[in-house]
């Protein structure tokens, strides 16, 4: 064998074989700590299944799900869900576009001003929280203090539904915004100026332009924003967690008034330690947030120019 | 773009880390390293600094999580044989669960403990033993019940405050309430009587004969008439704006002791340790006295060994030196946890122990006295959540979500669930 | 955790940037920046609130009016947190999570997006097909299963536990093979091939150097995430060993004393995120309007 013939034959095995070797780490670890848990769920959610009892798991079929419709706290939970991804991701989108447009001008500082909207998005959610369910408290929060000045009176945020439902959505408003923005910001400057000369000339004021030319060619970002707000607000935890600390904590407040459905989903699994309930709740979770994400993509899809 | 100085620095950081993560985890010279898991403050500091001076080859780290983490993460390390500490201290509210699986733990019965039982209250004793009789755990203290009060604040709303006369003011509960309504005529603002509705039930449910369970694990909880009447009577309480609204262990409470936001808190003995770290600055306002109703029981611990650990037999040792009257004594006097060793009732270092802290208040007298009267209540399996449905029911009425009537009535389905 | 979705719109191509620069919008008036200051103090105002509890003294709390300006108890606050919690070992266990997660998402995403920009195989398409499909999965659902094989490896408490489901993700790949795509021509490869160059001398000398930018960002991104990455961390890890995140819940749940403390552990968490943030804040902002990053 000549040398030469050597190297082509290494060059063949290099060329047919080495992509492989170089996209194996990426299939071999997702395959086993992402794709196989998550495909496992399913399994796990056929069974009576419990940590605290490994060895009595059983398969039950769809029981887990049957009483998962007739459980008033699941039920709870979704409504809840649902309540705060409306009141999440719509202010989310409205403000982010509001805010785009402000920095699409010509801005002084205009570094200083994106990095600012995005400083809440690099921040943590443990952190984030706590610092907001301090600003929320009932008798020292300054959010209450603030109240009081104007003559508001106090408010036990934690207590009602809609007030911890609003409290737990300026948290996740105050942490997404930004990043929208951005998003909206960079497809804003890929306007061509054109389109807004042609309608100032036919006296288009400021905001009908925005609604007409803006947003309309924003669309596919508006999608895509919605798309993954709600994938990310379908599943509220941290926020419902950490907002109300004690020893129920996992209840998400005294008569569950925000607990949302990865909560629940958290309270039976790693508190009651019932696996086979828990990834019940995993999987009509996963469907219901790709519902919901289609309906947002239902209804930011009829966005268009008129 | 600073494209080669991010690159840099990102890979500084990547090896910095590298290097961080070699550390390894074997203890020092050859010492054998014990592990003790608590929750709350059970006054061990002093007390494992001792018992590392006096044994060179132990090396023993404390390790204090929240309350309900503590006992869930328990249940997982037992299930899944890993990981739990070894030693692992375990509340009344839970040693009911804990002792349905037995083979989980060293049964100290077999490493000498039926030798030391004339050591605890027999009730404390009997708690934690297993269906066949092994010993799970050593009782570390009891929850004997007293009331500590603001004197300032008593005084400031018009009432007195000298121990006798606070005591006189409140034989029963239903005085207590009476005395709250007097003291809210005229508190100074912000002030409530007592810190929440869920601590003063908890007392109330500790007082009574039957508890959560009866003596063969059934739920008595709709059928108790004691658990309804101190429902009842707290929801007046609430109803008559005498409770700050705050549930015990979390901030907003640990706040409330701090800003003085009310005069008087269910003081069982561990709670004065809770005091003195929460509001150390509020140190001679505050005083203790005997509580309405007269004896009752709320937490007190116990010391468990899981099988799991790999110095099972020096972990013995240590938790039964801990739990041994002469450190029980100890932690009496440093922290004010109540020994569960009946022969220190009678001990005079103990009995005319005072704390200055509460005013320089008699406590070994109250809380020996208390123990003495104290009626053991047998705690079922799942008593510590029952009591934190409770307190979840209790803060709904206090929140004025619900009237007494449903959040009751919501409670007793909830616990029917958690039990089902 | 977070979901990544293909991101529709692309940058603007770098040249065409400037001139888009230059004809954006009009020139800002007083309402613009009066609006943008204000987003500006709701964006920074927690931040800042955090960091002014935590150099206060406890009693600072009901104050009235409230205390916001810092005052001089910082230093203490930060030794209560190290004498209350062991928030030292939370801070190295959450250097060594991110770290290593960093360099291991960034190395393997540069050696499979590299393999999928530029090189042939069989299946390519379907495999990318995959790793697309699966940026939308939120993994957490898959989180009891996960929680199981974590107790049967006897890793359930321990930060490998943490670290070895992060060592890469989807949208790693995809973002570097995006970048590949654009910044390596291919005529270049073929040129090292002709000279004999083998594929890892291809990736070693071609396209690494050429990745360093956006290998950059997605360790900057990835090292921000796994930072601050919760749900995962408080089920598999337990309170004694914890990362920065867990201990903040562990310290807010109750045993503590007061909110200096919890709010200075806060702050403390924040300080390592947000010092990246200051240093690279105009990449991060690039690599986000570039359409690049994450949800």
């Amino acid at each position: 064998m000549t040398a030469l013939d050597r190297t082509a034959r290494r060059h063949r095995w290099d060329t047919r074989f080495a992509p492989y070797a170089y996209v194996a780490p990426y299939f071999l670890i997702f395959g086993v700590f992402g794709l196989f848990p998550l495909l496992y769920t399913i399994w796990v959610s056929l069974q009576q299944r419990s940590l605290l009892d490994a060895d009595g798991a059983s398969f039950i079929g769809l029981d887990n799900y049957q009483v998962l419709f007739a459980d008033p706290y699941f039920w709870n939970a979704m409504g809840n869900t649902l309540s705060l991804w409306l009141l999440t991701t719509i202010p989310q989108i409205l403000f982010a576009l509001w805010i785009a447009q402000l920095l699409n001008r010509k801005v002084r500082t205009r570094t200083l001003f994106r990095m600012g909207v995005i400083l809440p998005n690099v921040t943590s959610v443990a952190a984030v929280t706590i610092i907001f369910a301090q600003l929320f408290g009932r008798d020292f929060g300054l959010i209450n203090w603030g109240l009081d000045l104007f003559g508001a009176g106090h408010i036990d945020w934690q207590a009602g539904t809609a007030s911890s439902h609003v409290a737990i959505a300026t948290m996740v408003v105050w942490r997404w915004t930004g990043y929208h923005a951005l998003i909206f910001l960079a497809s804003m400057q890929a306007i061509p100026p054109s389109m807004y000369e042609a309608a100032t000339l036919d006296g288009a004021r400021n905001w009908q332009q925005f609604w007409r030319i803006t947003v309309p060619l924003l669309r596919p970002q508006i999608i895509f924003s919605t798309i993954i707000a709600t994938t990310g607000n379908m599943r509220l935890l941290a926020e419902p967690l950490l907002f109300n600390p004690g020893t129920a904590a996992a209840t998400g407040g005294s008569d569950r008034q925000f607990q949302t459905v990865a909560l629940y989903l958290y309270e039976q699994g790693f508190s009651n330690w019932d696996f086979g309930y828990s990834s019940a709740i995993a999987i009509v979770l996963a469907i219901a947030t790709i519902l919901v994400a289609g309906l947002g993509y239902l209804v930011t899809k009829r966005i268009q120019t008129d | 773009m600073r494209s080669k100085t991010m690159a840099l620095v990102c890979a500084a950081l990547v090896t910095g880390t590298m290097l961080a993560g070699c550390g390894g985890e074997s203890g020092a010279g050859g010492k054998t390293k014990l592990t003790i898991g608590l929750f709350g403050n059970f006054g061990y500091t002093e007390l494992l600094k001792e018992y590392a001076s006096t044994h060179p080859d132990i090396e023993i780290q404390d390790r204090t999580a929240s309350y309900s983490d503590h006992h869930k993460n328990l249940a997982a390390h037992l299930a899944t044989n890993n990981g739990a500490a070894d030693i692992e201290a375990v509340d009344s509210g839970y040693i009911a669960q804990f002792k349905d699986t037995p083979d989980k733990f060293v049964d100290l019965n077999t490493k000498g403990g039926d030798q030391l039982r004339e050591r605890w209250l027999p009730w404390k004793w009997e708690a934690s033993l297993g269906k066949e009789g092994q010993q799970i755990g050593y009782g570390t203290d009891v929850g004997g019940l007293a009331i500590c009060y603001r004197r300032d604040l008593l005084e400031a709303a018009g009432l007195p405050s000298d121990r006798a006369q606070v005591a006189a003011l409140w034989p029963t509960w239903q005085e207590f309430m009476a005395a709250g309504k007097r003291f809210q005529a005229s508190a100074p603002a912000g002030v409530k009587w007592f810190d929440g509705g869920p601590t003063v039930l908890n007392a109330i449910v500790g007082q009574a004969p039957v508890g959560y369970y009866d003596r063969s694990d059934n739920l008595t909880v709709g059928a108790n008439p004691d658990l309804k009447q101190g429902w009842d009577l707290v929801v007046d309480g609430v109803r008559a704006d005498l409770s700050a609204k705050l549930l015990y262990s979390t901030p907003v409470w640990n706040t409330g002791f701090k800003q003085g936001q009310f005069a008087t808190v269910t003081c069982p003995a561990w709670q004065m340790a809770k005091i003195k770290d929460q509001a150390p600055e509020t140190a001679g306002k505050w005083d203790v006295t005997s509580v309405p109703g007269g004896g009752g029981n709320w937490g007190g611990s116990y010391l468990t060994i899981p099988k799991q650990g790999k110095n099972v037999d020096k972990a013995v040792e240590l938790a039964t030196w801990l739990t041994a009257p002469e450190q029980q004594a100890k932690v009496f006097t440093s922290s004010g946890l109540l020994p569960s060793t009946p022969k220190l009732y009678e001990d005079p270092a103990i009995v005319n122990y005072r704390n200055p802290f509460f005013n320089d208040a008699p406590v070994g007298q109250l809380f020996t006295d208390a123990a003495k009267n104290l009626k053991p209540q047998y705690q079922g399996p799942k008593a510590g959540d029952v009591q934190t449905a409770i307190g979840n029911a209790m803060q709904r009425v206090e929140q004025g979500k619900q009237n007494g009537e449903d959040a009751w009535n919501q409670f007793v389905g909830d616990v029917q669930k958690l039990t089902s | 955790m977070t979901a990544v979705l293909d991101p529709p719109a692309p940058a603007p191509p770098a040249g065409a940037r400037g001139r888009a620069r230059r004809l954006a919008g009009r020139v800002a008036g007083p309402w613009v920046y009066a609006g943008l200051i204000a987003v500006l103090a709701g964006s920074a105002f927690p931040v800042y609130w955090s960091l002014v509890v935590s150099s206060q003294t406890p009693d600072a709390i009901d104050s009235v009016p409230p205390v916001l300006v810092p005052g001089g108890h910082l230093f203490e606050n930060i030794a209560r947190v190290f004498d209350t919690t062991d928030f030292a070992l939370a801070l190295t266990n959450s250097i060594v999570v991110s770290g290593t997660i960093t360099f291991s998402v960034v190395l393997f995403s540069t050696l499979a997006g590299f393999a999928f920009a530029k090189l042939r195989f069989r299946g390519r398409n379907v495999l990318l097909l995959v790793i697309i499909a699966t940026q939308a999965i939120p993994t957490e659902l898959g989180v009891i299963p996960l929680y199981m094989m974590m107790s049967e490896f006897g890793w359930a408490g321990q930060i490998h536990a943490v670290i070895v489901p992060g060592l890469v993700t989807a949208f790693g790949v995809f973002f570097m093979r995006q970048y590949f795509e654009r910044a390596i021509p291919d005529e270049l490869l073929e040129a090292g091939r002709m000279d004999g160059c083998g594929t890892l001398r291809l990736f070693w000398h071609v396209a690494l150097p050429a990745a360093r930018p956006a290998a950059a960002v997605l360790g900057l991104f990835t090292f921000m995430q796994a930072w601050n990455d919760f749900f995962w961390p408080l089920v598999v890890l337990v309170p004694e060993n914890p990362t920065v995140q867990t201990a903040l819940n562990t310290l807010a749940s109750g045993y503590t004393t007061d909110y200096t403390l919890v709010l200075t552990a806060a702050t403390l968490a924040t300080v390592p995120v947000l010092a990246i943030f200051l240093l690279f804040g105009r990449q991060i902002v690039g690599g986000i309007m570039s359409g690049a990053v994450k949800g």
